[in-house]
């Protein structure tokens, strides 16, 4: 992940650079990030950030995330159990049957179990965006409540904002969309 | 005047160290046992210092100097989001509890922004009950600029804590180089970082005390924190009763017992009489004691 920090000066400029490895970290976005642009005017306080989004990881099937044993499945990644247990129980009922912490029993036809194999247990991109947004949320200073958002061209994915505390000027519009095409020119980014 | 200062060490023998206090004229402010381990907030007059050097020598503990032992200090953050709260927020505020100092922490209600920063009369009242005040901003220097103005508002001494270093920023008691943080400030350049802090808030507190020291109270508030505790003796899950401040107490108390405290004596006054006693808005009783110019003498 890039992140280029831009008229803060030097502290500021140092400290959101650190700000935002930490946020998208948080949120389990930073290998799917390509390149991350902000840029502050504290003295008219306008904070525009964009945020370009590169390789999202393909679902997660069940196989993924659980080995078979006969008619067992043990699930090797934990942190998938719940989104799991909640997929099979709500297709196959009481034949799924969670017969301890890690292990999962099952009554099923053999064709059916290939199906099962191939179920997808979670989509990082279903909730992509709303952990995005949820990032900028942390990243941008509170008091800029005011949102404008700029969708970007056909065909990439990623958005910029542009937050002030003040209604946002059609100057700061064009201004934004300047810098971030600067950025793309110069950059190859968002 | 008192020096404040903590002993830390073994069991073994450490009830000398609190008999000798209290021979001299001093107060045991805190005391916890852990096992076998002993740590103690110790306050005693100033010239007795070698004594208890010596006896901690003796006992092979250890003391350190408290400089803001005995204060009482409000930790203010434009909000209570998680831009302010956990880092840096409770970093300072642990720093400051390790310097000895019993701190608050505040989250204002409209405090974020630059233009729209405000801070409301509550809590101004809130801020004011407290020794000092500790004011925590951002990364921008025009916003730290112009919201100088809540700080200006309050009326006990403060110290503003922000980002920029304090080379490019030209306001008093102004500690740079904190800012937003998203993780604990344990480094070393963090560490000394917020030692400068502390000890920009002691200067601070020490103007203040000097003041006290030209117009002194009619009593120290340790004297009475102990006259109170002979009274009303503290419930087995109750945790710091009763706050020191520099020039009074904090006492957290039932509405029921205030009479009861009103009525002790103080040598021969009644503590009513030497004290400003009123509910605070944000936990128990103020006790703002007068200066013996306005009191009078009190034995």
């Amino acid at each position: 992940m890039e992140i280029k920090v831009e008229g803060g000066g030097e502290f500021a400029n140092a400290s959101y650079t650190s700000v935002c490895n930490d946020v998208f970290r948080d949120v389990g976005l930073r290998s799917n990030i390509e390149r991350v642009y902000m840029y502050c005017n504290a003295a008219e306080h306008v904070f525009i950030i964009s945020i370009k989004i590169g390789r999202v990881p393909s679902p997660v099937k069940v196989w993924d995330v659980t080995l078979r044993e006969g008619d067992k499945l043990r699930i090797t990644k934990e942190e998938y159990a719940p989104k799991l247990l909640a997929l099979l129980w709500d297709r196959y009922g009481e034949r799924v049957q969670q017969e301890s912490r890690l292990i999962i029993r099952f009554e099923l036809e053999e064709e059916e179990v290939a199906k099962l194999n191939e179920l997808v247990v979670y989509d990082p991109k279903e909730d992509l965006t709303v952990r995005m947004l949820d990032g900028i949320d942390r990243i941008l200073p509170e008091g800029a409540r005011v949102r404008y958002p700029i969708p970007f061209a056909e065909g990439q994915e990623g958005m910029t904002i542009i937050a002030s505390e003040n209604p946002i000027s059609d100057e700061w519009k064009v201004k934004a969309k300047e810098l971030i095409g600067g950025v793309a020119l110069s950059g190859g980014g968002a | 005047m008192y020096k404040i200062m903590m002993f830390s060490g073994g069991v073994y023998k450490f009830n000398e160290l609190r008999e000798i206090v209290e021979d001299i004229g001093g107060f045991i402010l805190q005391s916890m046992v852990m096992q076998t381990e002993t740590m103690m907030h110790l306050a005693f007059p100033v010239e007795e210092e070698p004594r208890i050097r010596a006896k901690a020598k003796e006992l092979g503990g250890k003391l350190k100097d408290l400089p803001l032992g005995g204060a009482e200090i409000m930790v203010v953050v434009p909000s209570l989001g998680k831009h302010h709260a956990v880092d840096p927020m409770c970093d300072i505020a642990e720093f400051l509890r390790r310097n000895g100092a019993i701190t608050d922490m505040m989250g204002l209600a409209r405090g974020v922004g630059r233009r729209i920063a405000q801070m409301t009369v509550e809590e101004r009242a809130i801020i004011n009950e407290c020794d000092a005040a500790v004011f925590v901003f951002g990364n921008f220097k025009e916003c730290i600029e112009e919201k100088v103005k809540l700080c200006e508002m309050i009326d006990v001494p403060y110290i503003i804590v922000g980002g920029p270093p304090a080379s490019d920023v030209d306001l008093p008691h102004y500690v740079g180089g904190v800012g937003r943080r998203t993780s604990r400030m344990k480094r070393k350049e963090d560490i000394e970082k917020l030692n400068e802090m502390a000890m920009a808030l002691a200067d601070v507190l020490e103007e203040k005390r000097i003041e006290l020291e030209e117009d002194p109270l009619a009593t120290s508030p340790l004297f009475i924190k102990e006259m109170i505790e002979m009274l009303l003796t503290p419930k087995a899950t109750e945790e710091f009763p009763i706050v020191i401040h520099m020039d009074g107490l904090r006492v957290k108390v039932e509405a029921e017992d205030e009479e009861k405290i009103r009525d002790i004596e103080i040598g021969k006054r009644k503590l009513s009489e030497i004290c400003e006693i009123k509910k605070s808005l944000y936990e128990g009783y103020l006790l703002e004691i007068l200066p013996e110019a306005v009191a009078g003498e009190i034995f």
